[in-house]
């Protein structure tokens, strides 16, 4: 039975919901920041999947992948250099006391 | 590409379930563990998709790479681990743990041994499909296009961001924010 181009876009989707219904229940600083990750991950199968089923010539969703794979990584590593600073002064992984910069 | 279902769907369910694990595991450790199976599995996604190159970044960089900056950042918490020392049913947490481990051991097991069997048994299940055939050059043509002549203000603006956020990363450590 051959997988088809749904089955790719459904693994694609099933990821994002679960790293957007993380990033809204946890309350844990990193796993917000997984969370996020499983989402890129998510929107990245997808755009690799369109790719390969619909553009084989110019794989653009490919590229695109590769600059999102890079961005998302820079992005956590701000953004776990903005937990570490603030977790100095809360002393706290809640992601309740963080509201303010 | 590779089609193959057995893969395909064993693949899919384990990606969801460390996903759901990485998100409701107690431990952020666990978290960090499953985390790193999902990204390895995204990668695998990327490899039966017939993206070889995208495979390989999402490894070394979502498999190997961030999950060490996640354990810096675990570490610099100082307190890993709280919730399962906290417990006072510790060896009984650590026998179930011990159990769940055991069958994803098994599963794993399983998994690899039905790849190795389906690749085995049915080779034809593994056929080629798409709009047009092209070669492992034909790949990397249009990738070096794409990246150096499509979309080349969007790698230099990627890379400038890249520069900027190191060289902010390392004036805010001088400051001593």
């Amino acid at each position: 039975m051959a997988v088809s181009v749904y089955s790719y876009l459904f693994i694609g989707l099933a990821l994002f919901l679960i790293g957007l219904a993380g990033s809204i229940i946890v309350k844990n600083v990193i796993k917000v920041l997984i969370s996020i990750e499983f989402m890129l991950l998510g929107v990245n199968i997808n755009f690799v999947t369109f790719a390969v089923f619909a553009d084989n010539i110019n794989l653009d969703g490919c590229i695109l992948t590769l600059f999102y794979t890079g961005l998302g990584a820079v992005e956590l590593a701000v953004a776990l250099y903005i937990f570490y600073l603030m977790f100095r002064k809360k002393e706290s992984d809640d992601i309740e006391r963080y509201t303010e910069l | 590409m590779i089609d193959n279902s057995i893969i395909f769907y064993s693949a899919s369910f384990m990606i969801i379930a460390f996903a759901l694990a990485a998100l409701f595991a107690r431990n952020v450790i666990y978290s960090l563990l499953a985390s790193v199976c999902v990204f390895f599995l995204g990668a695998l996604f990327f490899y039966i998709l017939g993206s070889e190159y995208n495979a390989i970044i999402q490894a070394a960089i979502y498999g190997l790479a961030v999950p060490i900056i996640l354990g810096v950042s675990i570490m610099f918490r100082g307190n890993f681990g709280k919730h399962a020392r906290d417990k006072q049913d510790v060896r009984k947490k650590s026998v179930v743990s011990y159990i769940l481990l055991l069958s994803m051991a098994i599963f794993v097991l399983a998994f690899i041994y039905i790849v190795m069997i389906s690749l085995l048994v049915k080779p034809d299940t593994f056929n080629f499909t798409g709009l047009e055939q092209i070669s492992a050059y034909d790949n990397i043509l249009a990738f070096a296009k794409g990246i150096f002549v499509n979309y080349v203000w969007a790698f230099e603006l990627v890379s400038l961001l890249l520069t900027i956020v190191i060289a902010g990363i390392s004036m805010l450590r001088k400051r001593g924010a």
